[in-house]
């Protein structure tokens, strides 16, 4: 009998409050940090470039392969798909802004036309991925 | 006594254990859907379709980037590396002018990307891109 009253008052003894006070903190820095960003699904060669500038509010990706083909949210898409798709990303998050991953071979033509549509579609900013360092 | 002994018990009585579990499952989410990935870029602009009437053909620097990735500026082929000084003296000399990149549609987005970025070091701000029709 004495026992087990030891055992209950050991069992109420562990104090789990400064361990929930971290979780809490934990929990809200994850949700404040988490920004779902839309990757495109492609890996290309970035060209260097010596004035890029780190893109906070860039969210969605749309990567341009070197033959030409649009890749966005993990498929491959067509060029006039681009507008609908960065309305539907704009619906999700207003303060999002698009960032085009074009490989260093890719057309300038399909670049370009992949940013009217992303324009049409209603962001203000446009950038082009690069890595730091100098090109030539 | 008695009633000290039972606030006791009403206290310890809180049962917090599906509060924390869905704490817990909510932190996983979050930890592992997070990513800290952040791109780096250079912004571009598109020229508007409408351009001011007030705005004078001198005042743009035109960049021409040909589909095999030659660079003509002020109708001389100049280095990837020269566009930088050419930009400035240009810039220098009319100081409110704007840079306009046209590219073959057909030239490679690196090159593309390479003289924005010299633009950008000459210290143009404002650096807009058009592509003629493949």
């Amino acid at each position: 009998m004495a026992r087990k009253h030891a055992r209950k008052g050991d069992e109420a003894a562990i104090d789990m409050t400064p361990m929930l006070d971290i979780v809490f903190i934990m929990l809200i820095f994850f949700i404040v940090t988490t920004s779902f960003v839309k990757e495109a699904g492609l890996e290309v060669r970035r060209p260097a470039a010596e004035t890029a500038t780190p893109q906070v509010r860039g969210n969605v990706m749309i990567a341009v392969s070197e033959t030409g083909d649009v890749w966005m949210s993990k498929r491959k898409v067509e060029v006039d798909q681009v507008r609908i798709l960065v309305q539907q990303a704009k619906a999700e998050n207003p303060e999002g802004s698009v960032v085009i991953i074009a490989d260093e071979r890719a057309p300038t033509g399909v670049v370009v036309r992949v940013m009217d549509e992303a324009r049409l579609g209603g962001t203000e900013q446009v950038a082009v991925a690069a890595r730091e360092g100098s090109g030539s | 006594m008695r009633r000290k002994h039972k606030h006791e018990a009403e206290e310890a009585g809180i049962d917090m254990t599906p509060m924390l579990d869905i704490v817990f499952i909510m932190l996983i989410f979050f930890i592992v859907t997070t990513s800290f990935v952040k791109e780096i870029g250079i912004e571009m602009n598109r020229p508007t379709d409408a351009p001011p009437q007030t705005k004078q053909e001198s005042e743009v620097i035109l960049i021409e980037i040909q589909e095999t990735g030659q660079i003509r500026m002020g109708g001389r082929t100049v280095d990837v590396r020269a566009v930088q000084a050419n930009v400035e003296r240009a810039r220098a000399e009319k100081p409110d002018s704007t840079v306009v990149v046209a590219a073959h549609g057909g030239a490679n987005a690196g090159i593309l990307v390479q003289v924005v970025d010299q633009a950008r070091l000459a210290g143009a701000t404002n650096v807009s891109v058009a592509s003629s029709v493949e």
